[in-house]
């Protein structure tokens, strides 16, 4: 098991709470986004270096996700940053960066019915007993919420880093495949997440073949 | 809002960062929204006089109506792309300042509401982040250090961002009820269609990059071209169903472990 002391813990769960505010409730400047997000972590665990490599999985994996009205989305904020700061303290290994990977979409699920409760709980504190907010009482109710938000963040990342240093730990023993054949499967991964998002941008595959015919000039041109 | 000192501009624009702050099921945004118009509508009612009527030097065309009032107006149901909100919140102050009827006002924001999220959701969600994000990527991927990776994604991200909520409150307040025909005007789609371009040439880049840190391995190429097809092949369900898979392949590798084929 990865040991979190206690100022670290808490410095996580800081960033956890801006990232989660930065999701919906403050400023969306993207410092929840996954690549951002697992950089902090990792940085707050010492390792940003290593956070960022899980936040580039991370971030393919979420770009298809589009927070359109009302919908319910998995959350990556908070589960990236707990996720960022466990892979940065863990042995680098491909085996023990796919079971996080894994294990972050499961918070980011977690994330995800989390915000919808606070939506819930939001109705209350706006309006409760259907009075919705007065000059006395607008700013109060609107900072509670934000509040709420960012407790839910500090709390989200903590449950995160202690879950993913107790599971990862004692699966990552059994895990069967050779460490290149499990980072084939991560890149493997990571170029399908890749493909499928040119559908979303508009299917412009004319300028994903230009952009890879200059990565392949480029790599050519380096070695 | 011409109309409004330089500090009341000030502090509406940066209580709309906050705008989505008590997002709930039941009014959206629009607690939100009374929250970053309060500053624009408490000096105007403090110039009327909290009964309405106008005082010298202050704007014209007062309702009549208190402060109380007006916000209750404005907590009501209200939604939009968050950083386009401020188009909503300028048009709207300056509407107030010009003693629009509210009723009138109201009409305003509901025509407003699907408009403002679509461009955002076209602009910034669907084009502008992902193309910034994949800079991010490539970058770290090229072998650039972490925080010259990710400062990249967040300055760039973070221009268009702040672009549009400035640009926004200003458009708004000075075009109030005349906002529809300068909105059309505003190049938001072909911005939009660029950043795609751009990010789809990224993600081939993206692709190159990731098969390069692999093992030198003949395979490699065979693999890289399977995952393109079935990205492409799966298009906006890639997540749902590879989220699928990795939970096959992690159960099948940890099945082998148990097993005793451990590598």
């Amino acid at each position: 098991m990865i040991h979190f002391n206690t100022h670290v813990l808490l410095v996580l769960a800081l960033v956890g709470g801006l990232v989660a505010v930065d999701g919906t409730s403050f400023g969306q400047f993207m410092i929840s986004r996954p690549f951002v997000a697992a950089t902090l972590g990792g940085w707050v665990a010492g390792m940003p270096q290593q956070g960022a490599i899980l936040g580039v999985a991370l971030e393919c994996f979420h770009l298809g996700v589009l927070p359109v009205g009302a919908s319910k989305q998995p959350e990556s904020g908070p589960a990236a940053v707990a996720a960022g700061a466990f892979f940065a303290g863990a042995e680098p290994t491909a085996s023990i960066l796919i079971l996080t990977i894994l294990g972050t979409l499961l918070l980011e699920h977690l994330g995800g019915w989390t915000v919808h409760l606070e939506r819930l709980i939001n109705v209350w504190i706006i309006a409760p007993n259907g009075a919705l907010p007065t000059v006395a009482n607008l700013e109060r109710r609107h900072l509670t919420a934000i509040g709420l938000d960012f407790l839910r963040g500090a709390v989200l990342v903590m449950i995160g880093s202690l879950l993913l240093s107790l599971v990862v730990p004692v699966l990552d023993p059994y895990w069967g495949l050779s460490e290149s054949l499990t980072n084939w499967m991560v890149v493997t991964f990571i170029i399908a997440m890749l493909a499928g998002s040119l559908r979303m941008l508009g299917s412009k595959y004319w300028f994903a073949a230009l952009g890879a015919g200059i990565g392949l000039v480029g790599l050519w041109m380096t070695r | 809002m011409t109309r409004y000192p330089a500090s009341v501009r000030a502090r509406v624009l940066l209580r709309s960062f906050l705008i989505q702050g008590s997002w709930n099921y039941e009014t959206l945004i629009g607690p939100g929204f009374a929250f970053t118009l309060l500053p624009a509508l408490r000096y105007l009612h403090k110039q009327r006089g909290e009964s309405g009527v106008p005082q010298a030097g202050g704007p014209d065309g007062a309702t009549g109506e208190t402060l109380e009032q007006a916000v209750a107006r404005h907590v009501e149901l209200f939604n939009s792309h968050p950083y386009f909100a401020t188009v909503a919140v300028g048009a709207v102050a300056k509407m107030e300042a010009d003693g629009t009827p509210p009723a009138i006002i109201e009409r305003f924001k509901l025509a407003l509401r699907g408009s403002l999220g679509s461009l955002g959701d076209r602009l910034v969600w669907s084009a502008w982040r992902p193309m910034t994000a994949i800079i991010g990527v490539v970058l770290f991927l090229a072998g650039a250090p972490w925080w010259a990776a990710v400062a990249s994604f967040l300055i760039v991200y973070n221009s268009l961002h702040f672009a549009v909520r400035y640009l926004g409150l200003r458009m708004g307040a000075r075009s109030g009820l005349d906002l529809g025909g300068v909105l059309r005007e505003a190049p938001i789609q072909p911005v939009a269609e660029r950043a795609s371009q751009i990010a789809c040439a990224l993600i081939g880049l993206a692709v190159v990059l990731a098969v390069s840190v692999t093992e030198n391995n003949p395979g490699r190429l065979a693999m890289a071209v399977v995952a393109v097809a079935l990205g492409l092949a799966l298009g906006s369900r890639t997540r749902k169903i590879l989220t699928g898979l990795l939970w096959a392949a992690v159960a099948f590798a940890l099945l082998l472990g148990l097993l005793g084929y451990g590598a």
